[in-house]
């Protein structure tokens, strides 16, 4: 069973919480939690393991980021969700950095450029973090809360 | 067309005459399909539709061979520099057509915390013809081009008959 | 930009974002060396039009017609998914013969899809006549689509409990003549394109991708079937009513452009197939669930629902905080993993066959950019 085995492998990584999901209410097969630092070796074993990345995405929780990524595999169905807590960064504290995972799945590139690009949230070691799909020149990141109305369009 | 291109030098009397009809009936549109519209505009170019017996069925990848620009779909505000450099890339006498939604007034894209399109083609380039529709139909198509030949001649197509019923 | 040194003389070539294959408003850099590409570089986002903010500032509702315009060539079934997510969110069942429409409706839209890429692909390579055959195929869809739905092209058409409208007799002798008619066409389209010479010559062993690439970029759909890999939510992971029926997935071979193409012509026939058991094995019912709250005021919490769609997975990530507007939708398209790959294949390979392998990738820009 794939699921299994993905626990077996997630084991020796001291992960904070890997446990079964609810597929009938959320579609995935197993939760996971992680620290942004430990994305780069969960990628690895997931891609031992066969999985690809089905999805990477953002949210703003107004107080942190959580960076959700999903993983599933061509051969057998396990849906996994990795949600890894990201510090915003405050005056007082310097906010956290999050690894890039491209060196594992090139897929990630553009999934992380585009996190950039609507959340600005930096990824340490990306070969290339341009803005994707916002023009090269905006000064702005959309999907963040805060994130006031425009007066107008031009 | 004396608006776009300025007073003409030389008034050729009834040659202009004949020089906008030939243009108007053979209109190039140049392939501008941005977003949605873009499949409804091959449509009107296709076999049921058949823009090609209005002589406007040779799309034109290049602005410099085209003198209508469909602009059919959304302008992004990336795309917008693009949209005003190919209409600027048009020689003279060119004329626009605002196809959709979208680009008549931004669409079912704009509401008020809207960052990314332009609502609107007529705010970076000068429209002739605006058609609605999200997506219009082919037929609409029809209609805006057979508009604009009215505009271009400056003659009714059988406007006693299509009139008479208003 | 020339710049001519001892060994190396490469040139920039900009293609896009206006160009004549109708895939919409893409851009490519590509550094050439003499007609060989050293490199190519996707720049997206001229259709960007905030799909994702607009989410977070509309309820469930309101947000349904921009379903449609993620990927307007398959809208059905974006629409399923969207809709599926919020029905897994809220708790509503979908009655059996509203399942049974959803799903009909959705393999129409994927043979017109299919349609349209084909007609657009060859178009790209220089042959004018399939285009021609195919929309007119595509004609014939739309009118029946549009007598039950009121839309061709970008569809808003089921709701959070079911469909809102039931097929009537005529759909029903229309779509059986169809089927029958498509089946006679595609002798044509085998001895128009899939036997010809010029079409083999160009798309054979052309942009391979291995299996080891798939996995690591995660390609879906037909982009990645014609490697070889039996990847198909409608079997692997099913939904709707799909269990009920009897289908093949067609997979190819080598990974080259001409399986990619041939996958998607036997994925029509599938449809086919999938749409006369259905007819055939129709309930009679409700078509709507009952009890759809007014006002959707789904629980706090999170779901991913992922349907097939022409072009792939399509993936629809909702987070609701309790609240009538959506906290974060997130659409997980499959155009932007195929598109991503494009850099790796193209290397080292010729300008025309770059736009024999990106049109063989299938994507519609307007979801890449959403």
């Amino acid at each position: 069973m794939l699921k299994d085995k993905l626990k077996a492998a997630l084991a020796p990584l001291n992960l904070a919480q890997v446990s079964d999901g609810d597929y009938a209410k959320t579609g995935y097969h197993l939760e996971v939690a992680a620290g942004p630092e430990q994305m780069p070796a969960v990628a690895q074993a997931m891609l031992d393991q066969g999985c690809f990345l089905e999805s990477f995405t953002a949210v703003d929780l107004r107080e942190s980021f959580t960076l959700v990524y999903h993983f599933a595999s061509f051969d057998e169905l396990c849906r996994t969700v990795v949600h890894a807590s990201l510090m915003k960064e405050t005056k007082e504290a310097k906010g956290a950095q999050a690894p890039t995972i491209s060196r594992v799945y090139p897929g990630a590139d553009w999934y992380e450029r585009e996190v950039y690009d609507l959340f600005g949230i930096k990824f340490a070691g990306h070969p290339n973090l341009k803005r994707l799909l916002l023009p090269e020149d905006a000064d702005f990141h959309p999907l963040l809360k805060d994130f006031g109305a425009e007066p107008g369009n031009d | 067309m004396e608006a776009k291109t300025g007073d003409p030098l030389i008034r050729l009397g009834l040659l202009e005459e004949a020089l906008n009809l030939a243009r108007a009936n053979s209109l190039w549109p140049l392939t501008f399909g941005l977003a949605c519209c873009a499949i409804e505009m091959m449509a009107a170019g296709m076999a049921r539709f058949d823009l090609d017996r209005f002589g406007a069925g040779v799309f034109r990848p290049s602005p410099r061979q085209s003198d209508l620009m469909l602009v059919a779909g959304t302008i992004s505000k990336k795309m917008a520099p693009a949209v005003v450099r190919l209409y600027e890339q048009m020689p003279a006498p060119k004329w626009v057509i605002a196809m959709g939604n979208c680009a008549i007034s931004g669409g079912p894209f704009y509401y008020p915390n809207q960052y990314a399109i332009i609502p609107g083609a007529d705010l970076i380039i000068p429209v002739d013809v605006y058609i609605p529709g999200c997506p219009p139909r082919p037929e609409a198509i029809l209609e805006a081009i057979l508009m604009l030949e009215e505009k271009i001649t400056k003659r009714g197509r059988l406007r006693k008959f299509r009139d008479a019923k208003r | 930009m020339i710049e001519i040194g001892i060994e190396e003389k490469t040139y920039t070539l900009n293609l896009g974002p206006q160009h004549p294959s109708t895939h919409g408003v893409l851009r490519v850099l590509l550094e050439m060396d003499g007609e060989y590409i050293t490199k190519a570089e996707p720049v997206i986002g001229y259709g960007h039009r905030g799909h994702e903010h607009m989410a977070e500032n509309r309820n469930y509702q309101q947000f349904l017609p921009n379903m449609g315009r993620v990927d307007y060539l398959h809208a059905l079934a974006y629409n399923q998914g969207y809709c599926m997510a919020v029905e897994k969110l809220v708790g509503l069942t979908v009655p059996e013969r509203g399942e049974f429409i959803r799903v009909i409706l959705s393999e129409l839209n994927r043979i017109s899809s299919h349609l349209v890429w084909i007609g657009a692909y060859l178009l790209d390579l220089g042959a004018f006549t399939p285009i021609l055959y195919a929309f007119d195929d595509r004609e014939h869809i739309l009118d029946l689509l549009d007598r039950i739905t009121g839309s061709r092209l970008t569809y808003c058409f089921y709701r959070f409990g079911g469909a809102p409208r039931d097929l009537d007799e005529e759909f029903i002798t229309g779509v059986r003549a169809f089927i029958k008619r498509l089946r006679s066409r595609f002798r044509d389209y085998e001895s128009l394109v899939t036997k010809n010479a010029i079409f083999i010559n160009r798309t054979r062993d052309v942009g391979v991708i291995t299996r080891d690439q798939a996995v690591k970029y995660g390609l879906t759909g037909p982009t990645l079937r014609g490697s070889g890999i039996a990847y198909d939510i409608r079997k692997s992971e099913p939904y709707s009513a799909y269990p009920a029926f009897d289908f093949q997935i067609p997979i190819g071979e080598k990974g080259d452009v001409f399986d990619r193409y041939l996958v998607r012509i036997l994925e029509m026939e599938q449809s086919l197939r999938i749409i006369e058991q259905a007819l055939n094995q129709l309930p009679n019912g409700p078509i709507m669930a009952d009890k759809v709250p007014k006002r959707l005021k789904p629980a706090a919490g999170e779901v991913y629902q992922a349907v097939e769609s022409a072009r792939g997975e399509f993936g629809c990530y909702i987070v609701s905080q309790g609240d009538i507007k959506p906290y974060r939708i997130k659409l997980r398209v499959p155009s932007f993993g195929n598109l991503s790959i494009l850099p790796e294949v193209a290397v080292d390979t010729l300008v025309a066959d770059l736009v024999a392998i990106l049109g063989s990738v299938d994507v519609v820009i307007p979801e890449i950019d959403r």
